[in-house]
């Protein structure tokens, strides 16, 4: 239970953080000697070897942000839906939501059926709309071109050159037109002003809901059709396939997801499940319930830290039927659901994973895959709602007369779990405000990745060529949010590697602008 | 295929015609310290240049994709940003190269360049403009929970405003 969140485990969890991040700080020092290496705004990787040349340990490390607790006290808690989803302007619409579920249970109020009904077509246009950019933008590159294409073909306009000009429009705007929704109940789509706690500020006026029938039709058509286009390009490539099986994108750890009480994937509310590497149940618990069964582990050489299974203990970055890693994200999602709650998302789920030999799949790039199906369901789940006679009621709010404590809300972000947790005090003002992100979550796995990808790459000191791209893929292919480093130009996170001999000694650096 | 993409589309020199012709945008995250310069910046020329007949001054926290629909139409456009290299001292002014602007990352672990935006717009036939200034401002700390510059930026803030008020002058 929340009560559990003693502050002398958090003060326990600062200082360790702390120590850790003086103890890098200090090897920095001593280790780095050219002066690029001393930014901030940098993706930073270090390799360590061994004896012989051979790769002992690789540790990714990315900005941070800073600050949000300090930040957050003292403010209105109604204020941090608005505050929280100005973070990041990458998923601004899961903050926001996760922060108003957080001052639902602050308040102990039920929203009215059709405050519920909003937030949740709001949240699935939103899902819908940002795994769209993902696979054609972001994922696209790498795997609509193709991985070996030249590295001026791997962005956009290699993207629409693959699939067409008029498939490319397709994407833009409806993309643009799902934006549309959001911004109809929220304002600004960056910063959202819709969740309220006991339900939303806008209704949905009856005039209005056929354009958006027609939208969630168009929705629909747009996600089978991505679909198509992913089984036409990189399925049907046996080098993709090949190298989405492949040993160096696999690891075999646990997986959380967001469930309904039919064990079905859902984005909005829900348990948490866990299941372990060979698919088993090993947890379900409520998002009040957090604290006991997700903690945070700290190491010395990196100021990030690592969320695992807490009932399970610390057990390092190790795979197989004892880890206590997991993963979040929509193949996490997916291995840690028991189906798709609508028909075509279920027909592709089991596609699958009669494709991928079973369940739980651990390829890490099938992540793409399943990011469709997501995609697929949640097109299903707004076409739903937006035939759902309630979706137009005028009573969208219920009043909250509690005096607030202690609120935890979660949802599935794009990229995974996302807890926010507040403390406040009578009057609602902020004492305490903590936030557990998606890529947090998945930072154990990130590190297994990327050290995997520098053992295949680094032997008797050797470092094979493409070894930054392929580093790189390792880690994109969780499409980590690097927090608030995403906004500033030059619009990419630059990357280094720093390869250090037994002797601790910078033997090479690679930088990637 | 060229990579510029196809001439824009019928109607779309039109819709510019009647829109101001020079778009001045400032980007930034306005609560994470000197991440949100660029957003101080148009927001001190806001002021100056408020019913400028041919100017638009708008400022966004949206970044990557986002901006297409922003910049779509206009003949010119100045973006103001925040920019961390290590190589200058922070409230140093850059210009990033214009023939910088259609070589394509390829890597954007997380979203879309502002290049990269421009080379998708004009494949997409949409009305670019063509004229592209992009100044970034080196900033101290961006990555810290805050409404105010540090101090750094907050002193070199005039300066920075006079340059890019001087930069939107050949534009017109």
């Amino acid at each position: 239970m929340a009560s559990d969140m003693n502050p002398g485990t958090q003060q326990a969890f600062d200082q360790g953080n702390l120590r850790a991040n003086a103890a890098y700080q200090d090897g920095r020092r001593r280790f780095t000697i050219d002066p690029i290496t001393r930014l901030e705004g940098h993706g930073k990787i270090d390799i360590f070897l061994d004896d012989k040349g051979d790769v002992e340990r690789a540790y990714l490390q990315v900005p941070e942000l800073r600050g949000f607790e300090v930040f957050s006290l003292g403010r209105p808690a109604e204020d941090m839906p608005q505050i929280t989803s100005r973070i990041c302007g990458v998923c601004p619409t899961a903050h926001h939501m996760a922060s108003t579920k957080a001052l639902d249970d602050l308040y102990k109020v039920e929203p009215t059926p059709a405050g519920r009904k909003i937030r949740e077509l709001v949240y699935n246009t939103f899902m819908l709309e940002d795994h769209a950019l993902h696979v054609f933008v972001l994922g696209g590159p790498d795997f609509i071109v193709g991985p070996e294409a030249p590295p001026e073909q791997r962005n956009i306009v290699g993207v629409i050159g693959k699939v067409g000009l008029e498939a490319g429009k397709k994407v833009i705007s409806s993309r643009k037109r799902l934006r549309e929704l959001i911004a109809y109940f929220g304002g600004k789509v960056v910063h959202p002003v819709l969740g309220l706690p006991g339900g939303v500020s806008k209704a949905l006026k009856a005039e209005d809901l056929p354009r958006f029938k027609q939208l969630a039709g168009d929705g629909l058509e747009f996600a089978l059709w991505t679909l198509d286009v992913f089984k036409q390009i990189v399925l049907a490539n046996p080098d993709y396939v090949k190298m989405i099986t492949s040993d160096a994108f696999t690891h075999k750890t646990c997986y959380m997801g967001m469930v309904d009480d039919q064990n079905k994937v859902n984005f909005y509310d829900g348990k948490l499940r866990v299941v372990d590497c060979e698919g088993k149940e090993i947890f379900m618990f409520s998002p009040q319930q957090y604290l006991d069964y997700v903690a945070e582990h700290t190491e010395p050489w990196s100021y990030m830290k690592f969320t695992y299974l807490k009932p399970r203990g610390w057990k390092g970055f190790v795979e197989g039927p004892e880890t206590s890693i997991y993963s979040v994200a929509p193949l996490a999602r997916l291995n840690a659901s028991d189906g798709m709650a609508t028909p075509k998302a279920q027909a592709a789920y089991e596609e699958f994973y009669k494709t991928l030999g079973g369940k739980p799949v651990h390829h890490t790039l099938a992540n793409h895959w399943a990011r469709v199906i997501e995609m697929i369901y949640a097109a299903e789940r707004i076409v739903q709602l937006v035939n759902d006679p309630e979706i137009t009621s005028p009573e969208v709010r219920r009043v909250p007369t509690n005096v607030p404590k202690v609120g935890i809300g979660i949802v599935e972000a794009p990229r995974g779990t996302l807890f926010h947790h507040y403390e406040t005090d009578e009057r609602g003002l902020i004492t305490m405000a903590n936030l557990v992100v998606a890529t947090a979550n998945n930072a154990a796995r990130i590190a297994m990745s990327v050290e995997k990808a520098a053992k295949g790459l680094i032997t008797g000191g050797k470092v094979t060529e493409g070894l930054l791209n392929k580093v790189e893929m390792a880690f994109r292919a969780y499409d980590p949010c690097l927090g608030c480093a995403t906004h500033s130009l030059p619009g990419h996170l630059p990357l280094r590697v720093n390869i250090y001999d037994r002797q601790r000694t910078l033997v090479r650096q690679l930088v990637q602008e | 295929m060229s990579p510029l993409g196809p001439p824009p589309a019928p109607g779309a020199e039109e819709s510019s015609s009647s829109t101001p012709r020079v778009l001045l945008l400032g980007l930034g995250n306005d609560i994470l310290t000197d991440d949100a310069v660029g957003l101080h910046v148009v927001h001190e020329l806001q002021r100056e240049l408020a019913g400028h007949p041919s100017i638009d001054v708008r400022e966004t926290t949206e970044m990557g994709l986002a901006l297409l629909d922003f910049i779509t139409g206009y003949r010119a456009v100045v973006i103001v940003d925040s920019i961390q290299t290590g190589k200058a001292a922070p409230g140093f002014l850059h210009e990033l190269d214009a023939a910088a602007l259609n070589q394509l990352t390829g890597r954007t672990p997380h979203f879309v360049a502002v290049s990269e935006t421009l080379a998708l717009g004009r494949q997409l036939g949409l009305a670019m403009p063509e004229q592209v200034r992009i100044f970034a401002i080196e900033v101290e700390d961006p990555f810290t929970l805050g409404t105010a510059l540090t101090p750094t930026l907050q002193a070199a803030l005039p300066g920075i405003v006079s340059r890019i008020l001087a930069a939107l002058q050949p534009l017109l």
